[in-house]
This record gives C-alpha cells, sequence and structure tokens, in this order.
C-alpha cells in the first residue's frame, strides 16, 4: 500500500483542496470578490507543491524505482512533476490580467489546479488503473478550459474538436489496457513488462497491437503526425494561457506516459520499433515545420511547431537502446520544450491583450511598442531554433548527437540527425521572420503599457532559459541519473 | 453458462468496428460522442470477461472506474454540443469552419 505521507499523495492533498474551495468560497462569498483572491490561493498552493516536490529530491537519497504500487517516487516522475508544475505556475501567473475582466475565474483557477494534480499523477503512476484515471484527470479540465470563453465561437469550435480527439484517445487508451490485461492477467505495469518480456510467440501480434494502440492514444495527446490534427485549430481557438498548459502540460504527460509503457514495453517484447518511430519521428518534425511557414497567424504557426518538436524529442526515444545520450536528451529536451512553449505562448498573451491581436502581421515594432515582452518573445524562439548559448541547443546537441552516434549500428538513423537539422535551420528562419516583424518594421510608434503579470513571466523566464543555456550541468546529471535508474530496471 | 471467452472478445471487437465505422463516416456531434462510447463499452467488455476468466478481477475495478470517468467525460461533451448548438443552430463539425489554415 502507498503511504498517505508519500510525496504524490501530499501534492493531491495541496492541490486538490485548493481546487475544490476556490468554487465553493466563490459561491458563498455573497459580494464578488477581485479574481486576485483567487489567483494568490491557487498560485500559493502552487508554489507550496513544487517547493515540496524540491525539498524530498534534495533531502531523501534513497530513491525506489518502479514498484508493485500505483504509485512510484521515482526520478523520471520527479522530473515530470517539477516540470509540469513550473509550467502550471507560470501559466497561473500569467493568467491574472487575461482572466481579471471575465466572469467565473474561481473556475479557471480551479481547473488549472485539478488538470496539474492529473498531469503530477500520470508521471508518477506505475499502474494502468492509476494512469488511466490519472489521464482523465489531466484531460477533462483542458475541454472545459479549451472552451472557457463560451461567447467566443472559435473557441467552442476548438474545445469541441479537442474534445472529440481527446475522447476518442481516451477510448483507444483503455481499449489497448483491456487486450494488456487480457493477455498478461495484471494492470501493474511493472507486472505487464515482466511477463511481456517471455510471451509465447503466438500472442505476440497481440502485444503489438496493444502497444500500438498505446502509441496511437498517447499519440493524440503527444501530437504526433498521423494524430495531428485536432492540435492547431484547438491551439488557435482556446485561450492563449491555456494553449500553454496544453502545449507544455498535456503534452509533456503524453511523453511520460510513453517513456514508462511504449518504450520499456517495447524494450520487454524485443521487437524492432526503431524504425517505426523514427519514421514518425521524420515525419512529425518535417510536416510541423513545412506547415508552420505558411501560417499567418502566431499561435497557429507555433502550434505547428509544437509538432515539429514532439518529432525532436521521439528521435531520442527511438534510439535509445543503442545509445543513452539520446533519451537523456529527450528527457532534457522536454522539460526545456516545456518553459520555452508556455514563455512564447504567454507572450502571446500579452500580444493579445494589449493589441487584440495575434496576426504576425499586427505585431510590427512590438519591440518598441512592449520591450520586455518582445525580448522574452525573442529569446524563447531563438531557444526553440536551439541558437547558443540558450537551454534548446544543448538539448538538441544531444538528440542530433545520439542519432549520430547510434548511426554507426543501422545506418539510416544518420538520416534522423540529417532531418533533425535542417528542420532546425527550417524553423529559425520563421522564427527569424517574426523576430524581424518585432524589431525592424513599424515606424513612429509608442511604448503602451504592458501588463504586470506578463513581465513578471517574461522576466523569470528569459533568466531561467538564458540560466540553463549558460549551465547546463544539473539538469544533464539528472537525467543521467533518471537513465542510470531505468537501466538498472531493464536489466 | 456455456459461453467460452472468444464468444465475448467476438462482440467486444465487433462493437469496436462499429464506433470506427460511425467515427469515420459521420459528422454529427452526437453521433460521433456515441461512437466513441461504443469503443469504451467494447473495452469495458473485454475487460470483465478477461476478469471473469482470470484468477483475480482488477478489470472489473477499472470497468468501474472507466464507467464513471466515461460519464463525466460525456457530461462535458454534451455541455460543449449545447453551447455550440446555441452559436451555430447546428452540431454538425464539417460546418465549424471559423478555424484554419
Amino acid at each position: 500500500m502507498i503511504e498517505i505521507t508519500s510525496m504524490p499523495i501530499i501534492l493531491i492533498i495541496i492541490l486538490g483542496t485548493a481546487g475544490v474551495f476556490l468554487p465553493i468560497i466563490s459561491i458563498i462569498q455573497k459580494k464578488t470578490i477581485s479574481s486576485t483572491l483567487y489567483w494568490i490561493i491557487s498560485l500559493t498552493a502552487l508554489l507550496f507543491s513544487i517547493f515540496y516536490v524540491v525539498y524530498r529530491l534534495i533531502s531523501s537519497d534513497t530513491l525506489s524505482t518502479f514498484s508493485e504500487d500505483v504509485l512510484t517516487i521515482d526520478l523520471l516522475g520527479n522530473l515530470f512533476a517539477i516540470s509540469m508544475l513550473l509550467v502550471a505556475i507560470l501559466t497561473t501567473v500569467g493568467s491574472l490580467d487575461f482572466i481579471r475582466k471575465k466572469s467565473h475565474s474561481s473556475i479557471y483557477f480551479s481547473l488549472i489546479l485539478l488538470s496539474t494534480i492529473g498531469m503530477v499523477l500520470v508521471a508518477y503512476s506505475t499502474d494502468l488503473i492509476m494512469l488511466f484515471v490519472a489521464w482523465e484527470l489531466m484531460s477533462i479540465p483542458t475541454y472545459v478550459l479549451a472552451g472557457f470563453l463560451k461567447k467566443n465561437p472559435s473557441s467552442n469550435e476548438s474545445a469541441l474538436k479537442y474534445f472529440l480527439f481527446g475522447a476518442l484517445s481516451s477510448a483507444i487508451i483503455i481499449y489497448g489496457i483491456s487486450i494488456t490485461y487480457g493477455l498478461t492477467g495484471s494492470t501493474n505495469i511493472t507486472e505487464v513488462i515482466r511477463i511481456f518480456s517471455t510471451i509465447d510467440a503466438e500472442m505476440l501480434p497481440l502485444s503489438l497491437l496493444a502497444i500500438s494502440m498505446f502509441i496511437a492514444g498517447f499519440g493524440f495527446k503527444m501530437g504526433l503526425v498521423p494524430f495531428h490534427m485536432w492540435l492547431p485549430d484547438t491551439y488557435e481557438g482556446a485561450p492563449p494561457t491555456i494553449t500553454a498548459l496544453l502545449a507544455a502540460g498535456t503534452k509533456k504527460a503524453g511523453f511520460a506516459a510513453a517513456i514508462r509503457i511504449i518504450i520499456i514495453g517495447t524494450i520487454a517484447l524485443n521487437f524492432d520499433w526503431m524504425v517505426a518511430l523514427g519514421i514518425i519521428a521524420i515525419m512529425t518534425m518535417t510536416i510541423g515545420n513545412i506547415a508552420a511557414i505558411l501560417q499567418k497567424n502566431l499561435t497557429r504557426m507555433l502550434a505547428y511547431s509544437s509538432i515539429g518538436h514532439a518529432g525532436y524529442i521521439l528521435i531520442g526515444l527511438s534510439t535509445y537502446p543503442l545509445s543513452n545520450i539520446g533519451l537523456q536528451g529527450s528527457l532534457f529536451h522536454i522539460f526545456n520544450h516545456a518553459i520555452m512553449k508556455c514563455t512564447a505562448f504567454i507572450a502571446i498573451t500579452g500580444v493579445l491583450i494589449a493589441i487584440k491581436t495575434t496576426y504576425i502581421e499586427k505585431i510590427k515594432g512590438l519591440g518598441i511598442k512592449m520591450p520586455i515582452t518582445a525580448l522574452g518573445f525573442t529569446i524563447s524562439l531563438l531557444a526553440l531554433a536551439g541558437v547558443p548559448p540558450l537551454n534548446g541547443f544543448w538539448s538538441k546537441l544531444m538528440l542530433f548527437g545520439a542519432a549520430l552516434d547510434a548511426g554507426s549500428t543501422y545506418s539510416w538513423m544518420y538520416w534522423l540527425a540529417i532531418a533533425g537539422v535542417l528542420n532546425s535551420a527550417l524553423s529559425l528562419a520563421y522564427y527569424g521572420w517574426i523576430i524581424r516583424k518585432m524589431y525592424f518594421e513599424g515606424e513612429k510608434i509608442t511604448t503602451i503599457k504592458e501588463p504586470r503579470s506578463i513581465i513578471a513571466v517574461m522576466i523569470f523566464s528569459i533568466l531561467f532559459i538564458v540560466g540553463i543555456g549558460v549551465y547546463p550541468e544539473p539538469i544533464i546529471q539528472f537525467t543521467d541519473k533518471i537513465i542510470f535508474q531505468l537501466t538498472m530496471f531493464l536489466s | 453458462m456455456n459461453n467460452t471467452l472468444i464468444d465475448f472478445v467476438i462482440v467486444s471487437i465487433t462493437l469496436l468496428s462499429i464506433g470506427i465505422y460511425g467515427l469515420a463516416v459521420k459528422r454529427n456531434a452526437i453521433r460521433m460522442l456515441f461512437a466513441i462510447e461504443i469503443i469504451i463499452n467494447a473495452a469495458n467488455l473485454n475487460l470483465i470477461s478477461f476478469a471473469r476468466f482470470l484468477p483475480h478481477s482488477s478489470g472489473q475495478t477499472l470497468t468501474l472506474f472507466s464507467i464513471a470517468i466515461a460519464a463525466a467525460e460525456v457530461a462535458v461533451g454534451l455541455a460543449l454540443i449545447i453551447v455550440a448548438y446555441r452559436m451555430y443552430k447546428n452540431i454538425d463539425i464539417a460546418e465549424f469552419r471559423s478555424l484554419k489554415g
């Protein structure tokens, strides 16, 4: 049994209490209170949780790997939990000025907290039942949040499309779970993988069917290419703060689940799956980056670039057994991408609040109008493109380097590195176009007032991105320990 | 009581095929929602029948969770569809074209 004082349970209690009590406060209170109070409550809960996770991480040296329980507390889960809580904090802070004029702000903050619990539990869960429940706890609040602007047709349309594909993905996941349960007689991931590694040859097709259902189901959330069609519409129509949560939070939870089930499961099945993941990786990054060039809207362009980044992350997953650096780079890139994408979408929120539109033609002279937002936006775009010395450079270096290393065993893996480098160059073209519009076009403009919450997020993110870019050692060592734990488990 | 496991699995696969057919062909939001529900119920049937032929019953536990979650999901989905109906007087998702590029 899992103890009541273990870390995930404490996180559920902290975040869940705040999440449940926010709407109750708004009902009990007769006169309307400002959204700042709800903002302070949810921010306090989130800050307390992230400090608690970091404290437990630093204080305890004994670390459990995959366990027989429904939840485990391992380093992989800790990395994902920290990045998701960080994303939730940035989203909450950036939401203050966006949500101030709108009604039902208590429900907005409460749903963000509940969705965050789901993401954190996905990262820690080691049982298929727990994983499914946490997955739905993460998804259902985001369906509502995507349609939060209910007077706005495009918000509603994005929520409806997101809902239909999200519900389909969870239906496919539970079908995959049912096949897995039938084959192995267990729902514990450790047990499942142990039985998968000694499965009969005649049952192998069925277990591959289960794994491909998991790839399809989690791939919908990750935005891999055959399953990506909902993603640009949803990211464009949803409120931009929620887009930050979707792109940086729920997408990364999909990768957390993928590393636990798909990667380890396919290794246990001893099946040559690297080719399949490699093809998906190349298609994902190429289609994402080519489609991004054609866009006229900032959010839609970054949505396609987010699809492209899922492809880069997949390079590391497809080279895993050959080179540890690949998976290490994937984990590092997941962490970096969460911060960079979140910053970019919060900057877009600032643009939307100040000049009411997100078309690229309309942001001329943003560097003079809104200097801090534009600086944060530029830094995050350069980091996404992988310009040294920002953090995106190091993780891309590790990913492409791993593909080159693996190329000495399977020569087609060189193509992963080639496609990755070409796509990075391509992405710099459209990121550079945005930066050029912001700084080198537009005349006779004066500064306009920037929302203060956006400035706070921007300053934090600039320091964070540049800081990790200059000194990436701690996180690289942390990912190294994670890989060590995973290899210990597999051997 | 003479049913074997394969009978249940055949029914479940039939339901899965009906669900996928419905999703692929229909463009009405409520029909698509119910096609998804049919897939979830196919999975539930699978889980229950496997649990009957296995020594322990964690499959039935998962089925209970899955039914409750599916209900929550349908509640959210129908709410979104009602808002869409108020706005467009229509729930055909092929008509929703404010987002494209």
